[in-house]
Formats: C-alpha cells, sequence, structure tokens
C-alpha cells in the first residue's frame, strides 16, 4: 500500500468536488464531479468495500451520463476557457478544506464488531426494506414518465 | 486521517454550492456531492461491520437515484419552459407571467 494514500485522495476528492461546484462552465463542473466519484469509488475500493465501489462506479456512470448530456442540451453559451488564477485558487482552497480531516479526529476507536456478508446484511437484515425500495424507484419512474408527458400534452 | 470530518466538510460545500449557486444543473451537482458525504460516511463508519455497511450505501443509493431522476425531469421540464437555467431569471419570468394574468383578470 502506497503510503498517505488517503490523504492523497481526500485531498483530491476536496478539490475536484470545489471545483465541480465553482467552475463557470457546467460540462468541466461535471467532469470535476466525474473525478469526485472516481476517488470515492477508489477509497471504497481501497477501506475493503468492493461492493460498494462497484455500486458508485456504476451510478455515477450514469449520473454524469444524462449529467453531460444535460448540460449540452441546457446550457445557454458557446464554451470559454476558464483562468488558469481561478482554477488555481480553487485547488488551493481544496487543499486547505481538506486539511482539517487529515490533522483532526473526533472518531473514538472503540466500536462493535458485527461480522456480516454483504447478502446476509442486504437480503436477511434489510430484506423488507430492499422490496420497499424497489417501490418508490417504481414509483418514482412512473411519476417522472408523468411529468414529462404532462409537458410533452401541454406543448401540444 | 478522519472520513467523519471529511464528509462533514463535503457536506458543507455542498450545502454551501446549493444556497449560493444560481444555476439549476449547478444545484443538482451540489445535491449529488451531499449524497456523496452521506453514502462516504455510511461506509467508512461501518468498518467494522461491512456487509452492514455496504448493505445501507445500497439503500442510500436508491434513494439518491430517485431525488436525481425527479430533480432532472424538474429541472428539464423549467428550462425548457422558461428557456433558461438561471433561478434568478426563472423566478423574474414567473413573477412577469402572474403580473400580466392578474392585468387581464
Amino acid at each position: 500500500m502506497i503510503p498517505f494514500i488517503f490523504e492523497i485522495l481526500s485531498v483530491g476528492l476536496l478539490v475536484s468536488a470545489v471545483l465541480a461546484l465553482f467552475l463557470d462552465e457546467v460540462v468541466y463542473s461535471v467532469a470535476a464531479l466525474a473525478g469526485t466519484f472516481l476517488i470515492t469509488a477508489i477509497i471504497y475500493a481501497l477501506s475493503g468495500s468492493v461492493f460498494a465501489a462497484v455500486f458508485q462506479f456504476a451510478v455515477s456512470v450514469g449520473t454524469l451520463a444524462i449529467l453531460f448530456l444535460s448540460g449540452e442540451m441546457l446550457g445557454d453559451r458557446p464554451l470559454k476557457k476558464a483562468s488558469s488564477t481561478k482554477i488555481a485558487a480553487l485547488i488551493g482552497g481544496g487543499i486547505i478544506l481538506s486539511l482539517p480531516a487529515i490533522f483532526l479526529s473526533v472518531s473514538s476507536g472503540a466500536g462493535v464488531v458485527v461480522d456480516n456478508s454483504f447478502g446476509d446484511a442486504l437480503w436477511n437484515l434489510r430484506g423488507m426494506d430492499v422490496l420497499f425500495q424497489a417501490i418508490v424507484i417504481l414509483t418514482v419512474a412512473i411519476g417522472i414518465a408523468i411529468v414529462l408527458y404532462e409537458k410533452k400534452k401541454g406543448a401540444k | 486521517m478522519d472520513f467523519v470530518i471529511l464528509s462533514l466538510v463535503i457536506l458543507a460545500v455542498g450545502i454551501y454550492g446549493l444556497l449560493t449557486n444560481r444555476q439549476l444543473l449547478k444545484v443538482f451537482i451540489s445535491v449529488e456531492l451531499i449524497a456523496t458525504a452521506a453514502t462516504l460516511n455510511f461506509v467508512m463508519l461501518a468498518q467494522s461491520a461491512l456487509g452492514l455497511g455496504q448493505a445501507f450505501l445500497i439503500l442510500a443509493f436508491a434513494t439518491d437515484t430517485a431525488v436525481s431522476g425527479v430533480i432532472l425531469a424538474l429541472l428539464v421540464v423549467v428550462s425548457k419552459k422558461y428557456g433558461t437555467s438561471d433561478i434568478g431569471k426563472i423566478v423574474q419570468l414567473m413573477q412577469n407571467k402572474e403580473e400580466e394574468s392578474e392585468v387581464d383578470a
């Protein structure tokens, strides 16, 4: 394992988060958000949560594809390059924001160790939740379809 | 290295972006950052119970995806209706429309 890997990743995570929020162009912001998602997935994988890393990666790929499309579709002005001073200031801000996470600590060392496998936890402990989540997602999908259909009907 | 503080800082950055950005897509990006902070907390706090932490993460992802879908649908509808994705301009256009309908009445 590379020494200080989590510290480097946390700095990268905060820098990309700050860039995603404060860059002027939406397309560049979405690219920075892609970095945030990717670094989060790497942190999960390195901390032993492989399933979480795979899900984070899969969900973020879908979200980013839709965001790129929306950014292209809804952007009302042509792309312009961000000034290097602003980018440097944003990177500096991100590094400063990551310092408390590296040097301070609020977590207590004591913890209850529960030895559950991922499948066991998902189906035996949270099985009912999983079923209800499926219903929620189905309802949301129907709701979104209705909103877009009403919009199309209104346009006609 | 403390991931609780890291997720707290990401949450703060996301809330700041939510309050200050005027572009709808940036607001959506802020919501995504807040969701990332929450999921990071779920996984890193469950280091002694990784299976349970990851199961909760899946549930959080499902909620996050549902919220993202609704926000994006509303974003597309509002942007197409008012022709802009700037919140300030949208509010202005809505007020103008209300005034026009009051004058007509």
